[in-house]
């Protein structure tokens, strides 16, 4: 954070990848949280391919809509190449996620011979690395895809920037519920969860344990184990409320009981808010 | 990894505490903020006084002391004294902490000692069957206020700022991650840290004034608070009627225990 505590998130792509929407999203989590929220953007060539960029900036009160180069504490890149270019834009510890699927622009491919090298900038991620020392690439477009919808990518990239954001779970649910079309607001949850936790359990597995705070919040990708100890639970049913997920429901003795342990993204909202201490999640 | 049940004194439980009792969600908060302090089970003491918050000292598995009512500060301070090396942590309701505890909250915050205190406010006497609280809103229903409440109620975190802790803070359970990293903040601080934690009784309070189940209350608490940060940036009109939660104050100063142990060195 700067000295007048605004938060600088820059979100790059190129056109088409959704990074407007994503950076709504964003803006909607920080004004319903309360901050000021400025956002300024090109997207002059997007229908081409062309270069797409937001700069998202939050705080108690927020100045200048654009960011300084050597100012951003996250750039959130929907392409390699694209985080190379803004890379400029992060700060010293700042943090770059950026997504592993590359969209070779027509410029690259001058040489029209039959498997001629394109002049796609090569070791981005090393160069990345060079430049700042937490550097997160991971294939969204694959995770998206697995839900059922490559365009969905851009919210898989949101739930890892929510990653290192401060915001609670519940907010960015309601703010892309609020965002996107109705049909499509399950779908796009779906993704958001799947990108956060891609990067939640990449942080656990590249953390000692005891090192890492988030390790407890974490969410693998192994089957979850969710415990609800029966004698304890008094059924006041939060944590059937609370899931988003919808893995528990309340039986007919009026306890809780596991109904989707495999839909659980292990957000550790049952176990942390169940008063009676009778949940663990695993 | 963090397992809850290493903490517990596991033959006490089910506790005795109501369905839906916000103040299960503080003692897990406590739980895993002290194991992410790294702190072990013979560091710690929690001291706590009379009431349904005051309970959850009974099933920790640390030193703990189940004090006199309103009277767990002065325990604790005692204890703070002799062992300056523990972590003391208090827990107290707002019945014991700011009625009948009122004066010792006061002074242990004028000395700065190094106490955590955990005021449980659920704005109610739940133990003693739902009398009104000094935390209880203007209006609201209570055994002893069948009409209505009249009387202002205290802004525990303002009180106790200035009455000179050098750490205020408030939480509430709907947010059980930023609660636990209060009170990681609060057992930091060296002096005297207050953190009160807006809590749910869904058995007298709730009832009384008709919240819904334990689920709706717990959601409703929400939309009653505004982050301290956020509300920098919000007009008057948004703020009005709110509490304000996270750190509200921190200027550290000198410990009690240390500058009494100076003085007669
Ligand atoms: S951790 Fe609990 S609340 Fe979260 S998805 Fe899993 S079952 Fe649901
Ligand atoms: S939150 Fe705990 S006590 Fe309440 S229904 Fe769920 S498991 Fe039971
Ligand atoms: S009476 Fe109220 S405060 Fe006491 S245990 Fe029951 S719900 Fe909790």
């Amino acid at each position: 954070m700067e000295p007048n505590g605004t938060q600088n998130v820059l979100i790059v792509g190129v056109g088409g990848q959704g990074v407007i929407l994503a950076s709504d999203i964003l803006g909607v989590v920080c004004m319903n949280r309360g901050y000021q929220v400025k956002k300024s953007e090109v997207h002059g060539m997007a229908k081409r391919g062309g270069v797409v960029y937001s700069h998202v900036r939050y705080g108690a009160q927020v100045l200048s809509p654009t960011i300084e180069p050597g100012t951003s504490d996250v750039l959130l890149a929907f392409e390699p190449a694209e985080a190379l270019r803004w890379s400029k834009y992060v700060k010293p510890g700042g943090t770059i996620i950026v997504n592993s699927r590359k969209r070779i622009p027509p410029a690259a491919c001058q040489d029209r011979r039959m498997d001629a090298p394109t002049r796609y900038p090569q070791g981005i991620e090393q160069a990345l690395r060079g430049q700042v020392g937490d550097v997160r690439q991971f294939d969204a477009e694959e995770l998206a895809v697995e839900i059922g919808d490559h365009r969905m990518c851009n919210t898989v990239l949101l739930g890892a920037l929510s990653s290192v954001c401060e915001f609670e779970l519940q907010d960015w649910l309601g703010a892309i519920a609020a965002s996107v079309k109705p049909k499509t607001v399950e779908r796009n949850q779906k993704a958001f969860l799947a990108g956060r936790n891609a990067q939640f359990a990449a942080m656990r597995d590249s953390l000692p344990s005891e090192k890492c705070e988030m390790s407890r919040s974490v969410t693998c990708l192994d089957a979850p184990e969710i415990a609800i100890h029966d004698s304890w639970c008094k059924g006041c049913e939060i944590c059937v409320v609370v899931c988003p997920q919808a893995c528990l429901k309340m039986n007919e003795r009026n306890r809780a009981e596991v109904v989707k342990a495999e839909a659980c993204i292990r957000c550790m909202l049952c176990e942390w808010m169940c008063p009676d201490l009778a949940v663990r999640v695993q | 990894m963090f397992d809850f049940r290493e903490y517990l004194r596991m033959e006490m439980f089910p506790h005795m505490l109501c369905p839906g009792c916000g103040h299960g969600i503080v003692l897990g908060a406590l739980l895993r903020a002290i194991h992410s302090l790294k702190l072990t089970k013979d560091e710690i003491v929690v001291v706590s006084g009379i009431g349904c918050s005051s309970r959850l000292a009974g099933y920790v598995d640390f030193n703990t002391l189940h004090t006199t009512h309103g009277r767990p500060l002065a325990f604790a301070t005692g204890i703070k004294l002799a062992r300056p090396e523990l972590t003391v942590i208090v827990i107290t309701g707002d019945g014991d902490g700011l009625s009948i505890g009122g004066n010792h909250l006061i002074h242990a915050a004028r000395r700065n000692v190094g106490l955590t205190c955990l005021l449980l406010n659920n704005q109610i006497y739940g133990m003693t069957g739902g009398q009104f609280a000094p935390t209880t809103q203007i209006g609201r229903v209570s055994t002893t206020s069948p009409k209505g409440q009249y009387e202002t109620p205290f802004d525990s975190c303002k009180l106790a700022e200035a009455a000179g802790a050098s750490f205020v803070a408030r939480g509430i359970t709907y947010e059980p991650s930023a609660l636990e990293k209060l009170i990681v903040a609060a057992i930091e601080n060296k002096g005297f840290s207050f953190l009160e934690v807006a809590s749910d009784c869904p058995e007298f309070f709730g009832r009384f004034n008709k919240l819904g189940n334990p689920a709706d209350q717990i959601l409703m608490q929400k939309q009653n608070v505004v982050d301290v940060e956020a509300a920098a940036a919000l007009p008057a009109e948004r703020l009005r009627g709110k509490m304000l939660t996270g750190i509200l104050h921190h200027e550290p100063r000198p410990e009690y225990g240390a500058v009494y142990a100076e003085s007669v060195a």
